[in-house]
């Protein structure tokens, strides 16, 4: 019995979706990062209102399904937006940058990638929130002592620890943010697991099709894993300490 | 309000789908999907993580590869793969919603395996070696000495795991199981012009069961920590 | 680790083929039960009724037609498009009555009974964004995953910017939601979509059409005494009316979005109007 292999063509579509996968991940774990940390700082924040705010943020977003999330910001939303702004939206508006045009994101990849971010941060910030709570006391104590301000406190001494504690669960979310890609191809956009489909429907190789499109994915957490093997052992505290 | 009247004429098939006339769908097949599969997940969970902290040598790395499958790959992948493959592949034909059921559990118990190992290595080592002297076997200390503790401590990530099962049930829509995600969507496709609140409920009935069981698993965890301040 | 299990796998596939030799025309009779496949979300073919929750439609009348004359119970499986396939080829269901077009690349797969609705693929568009041809390719057109459109789309006009979505409804609500400027389907099938909109005179389906299809039932490979056996079946519901009786009830004058019948079962194409 011989198995039929996926022909050049069907492999190029695969890898572009592997690159879409990628390129998504990246961008919702670089800016979920960002906010998490505003979110976390949010929570333990001095005014009430903000502590709130994120806490009701926090809950809506980690108590619903991602599917429905990005339903709602595909499907939905666009109905709560003035026309003009998805018209807006929807026209190609090319930046020239130096000779180089870089192409307009399509409604699909906005609301794929906003939407996994919105969701991705509830959870990071809660990881970056349990990494500050993990820094001791005293830390607090001897950065207060020794003058500095709270925002340089923060930068300087708190947060820096905060995130070698959270380190090992935040890669956790971060393969999260690479799995979870996988269910914008519910709204369009041309990922891993929307050509792997497209593939399919295409060869009818259902097997093969499925089959890389789940290397691509274990490859990515795998790269994901040794990257995070690494950070953690350059920012590994010396013994003793 | 014309919003509104489209969740009242389509609440019951939201809520329980046809039954009492036909199947079940809509939130009450979502909650039994998960409730199964949570069930499912912690048996099999508790199974796998046992093995964890028992085995050693090449059994153990045969394990962790298969656990680091299962958790490398999207739930939406599995549920293709056991849905669609496996009958193709091995002729194994089981019925309705059980692939979806088995997709769900063994990623969920492939995360709590872990998470039961981690929690039988933490109780201390005085433990093992108070309960040997008293002349109890391997067997007899796991099951009466440190699963009892193991799983008390364990018993929020239990819950836990249960609220992101509740959330992956939304991904059985890819193979047209009627829960309330598909039948939010079938709603919203038919009525055509109102996903807006379609999707708005779709998700409040989500973050009620969710949030509830979130509740829920804050208060066994902060219960767990009264009962025993040497933990904390 | 992982190739050595492929190579298990291909090997029991290998077993497994060989042993699947059953005649599926008496499963389903010793089962009393006929699995079919059915759109759930695209009126007429296939869709939930607003009354009664149930999956009714065109395709389902046609499949309640065979059970009947099986003189067994019917059991219909939801599905979108892309699902069809695989449906039939994990053996989830007996047969899909899905709005499915034959193609010869399908029909390696799978096989077909003669067609029993055809129709073009015709495209909806706002008003005046799609006049002629040419223009499809500068357009982002929505459709759906693991259809003949997307393939006839993407070998005639290379150019257009195709987005894939499960379901038909999805590329509507796309298309309302100007996401995609136009989106193809049967034509059939968009005119009971245009029929269905709240605000049907903002849109509109210009008169071409890229291809004809063909639509008949997906049997699973090699069962030809069932294919033989749906074969007679359709043609005795054209001879005695039940076949025109079928389209009248969703295409009649009397519905939302009246067709004429060009194609009866047994015809090679569409009549000329």
């Amino acid at each position: 019995m011989t198995v039929e292999l996926l022909a050049p063509k069907y492999l190029t579509w695969m890898a572009n979706g592997l690159l879409m996968t990628a390129w998504i991940a990246v961008i919702a774990i670089v800016f979920s990062t960002l906010a998490g940390f505003t979110l976390a700082l949010a929570r333990d924040a001095k005014k009430p209102v903000w502590r709130l705010l994120a806490r009701c943020y926090t809950l809506v977003f980690r108590n619903t399904p991602l599917l429905i999330q990005l339903f709602f910001w595909y499907f939905a939303a666009p109905n709560l937006l003035p026309e003009n702004t998805m018209l807006w939206l929807n026209t190609p508006h090319p930046l020239n940058l130096a000779g180089c045009t870089l192409g307009w994101p399509s409604f699909e990849f906005l609301a794929g990638t906003f939407g996994l971010t919105l969701y991705a941060t509830a959870f990071v910030a809660e990881d970056i929130r349990s990494g500050i709570r993990g820094v001791p006391k005293g830390q607090y104590e001897a950065a207060a002592a020794s003058g500095l301000t709270r925002w340089q406190m923060q930068r300087h001494v708190i947060l820096p620890q905060a995130l070698r504690h959270a380190l090992s669960p935040l890669f956790g979310q971060y393969m999260n943010i690479v799995k979870n890609s996988s269910l914008t191809m519910g709204i369009g956009l041309a990922e891993l697991s929307y050509t792997s489909r497209q593939v399919e429907a295409a060869s009818f190789l259902t097997f093969q099709a499925f089959g890389v499109a789940t290397l691509g994915y274990i490859g990515l957490i795998a790269i994901l894993d040794v990257l995070a093997r690494q950070v953690q052992q350059r920012v590994a505290l010396p013994a003793g300490n | 309000m014309e919003a509104l009247e489209v969740i009242h004429a389509n609440l019951d098939y939201l809520l329980w789908g046809t039954w009492p006339d036909g199947p079940l769908g809509g939130a009450a097949l979502t909650l039994v999907l998960s409730v199964v599969s949570g069930l499912a997940s912690a048996a099999g969970g508790l199974l796998l993580g046992v093995l964890l902290a028992v085995l050693r040598g090449w059994s153990r790395q045969v394990l962790l590869l298969v656990l680091g499958f299962l958790r490398a790959i999207p739930v939406l992948m599995l549920i293709f793969w056991v849905y669609f493959l496996l009958p193709i592949l091995f002729g194994l034909n089981v019925p309705g919603l059980v692939p979806v059921v088995c997709a769900l559990s063994l990623i969920s118990a492939a995360y709590l395996a872990h998470a039961v190992s981690a929690g039988i290595a933490a109780l201390p080592q005085g433990q093992w070696n108070a309960a040997y002297s008293l002349g109890l076997t391997r067997w007899q200390v796991l099951r009466y000495v440190i699963l009892p503790q193991a799983l008390r401590m364990m018993l929020p990530s239990f819950v836990n795991q249960w609220i992101t099962l509740i959330k992956d049930t939304s991904l059985a829509y890819v193979v047209g199981i009627n829960e309330l995600s598909t039948v939010a969507s079938q709603v919203s496709n038919r009525v055509m012009i109102h996903p807006v609140p379609v999707f708005l409920f779709a998700g409040l009935v989500y973050f009620v069961l969710c949030a509830g069981l979130s509740a829920l698993a804050s208060y066994l965890g902060r219960s767990h920590q009264h009962a025993s301040p040497a933990m904390v | 680790m992982k190739i050595k299990t492929q190579v298990l796998a291909l090997l029991l596939l290998g077993l497994a083929s060989g042993v699947a030799m059953a005649d599926k025309l008496d499963d389903i009779k010793k089962a009393g039960v006929l699995r079919v496949a059915a759109f759930d979300g695209n009126p007429p073919f296939g869709f939930v009724d607003e009354k009664t929750h149930k999956i009714i439609g065109l395709d389902v009348d046609y499949a309640q037609e065979v059970a009947k004359r099986l003189g067994v119970k019917l059991e219909i499986v939801p599905t979108n498009p892309a699902n069809r396939i695989p449906l039939l080829t994990a053996n989830k269901v007996d047969l899909v009555f899905a709005n499915f077009t034959i193609t010869p690349e399908r029909a390696k797969v799978i096989d077909f009974s003669v067609p029993y609705f055809a129709s073009g693929q015709q495209f909806l568009a706002r008003k005046g964004a799609l006049k002629s041809p040419d223009q499809i390719a500068s357009l982002r057109v929505g459709a759906d995953k693991g259809t003949t459109m997307e393939a006839t789309l993407r070998e005639k006009y290379p150019n257009a910017t195709v987005v894939l979505y499960d379901d038909t409804p999805f590329a509507l609500t796309a298309l309302r939601n100007g996401n995609v400027q136009a989106i193809t389907q049967d034509g059939s099938k968009l005119v009971a979509i245009l029929g269905n909109l709240p605000d049907k005179d903002k849109y509109e389906i210009p008169g071409f059409s890229i291809s004809e299809e063909l639509e008949g039932v997906g049997v699973p490979k090699g069962e030809t005494r069932l294919v033989a056996y749906l074969n007679d079946t359709l043609k005795d519901l054209e001879k005695n009316g039940t076949a025109s009786k079928i389209y009248d009830r969703w295409f009649g004058p009397d519905t939302k979005a009246p067709l004429p019948r060009l194609f009866k079962i047994g015809d090679a194409h569409i009549r000329a109007q």
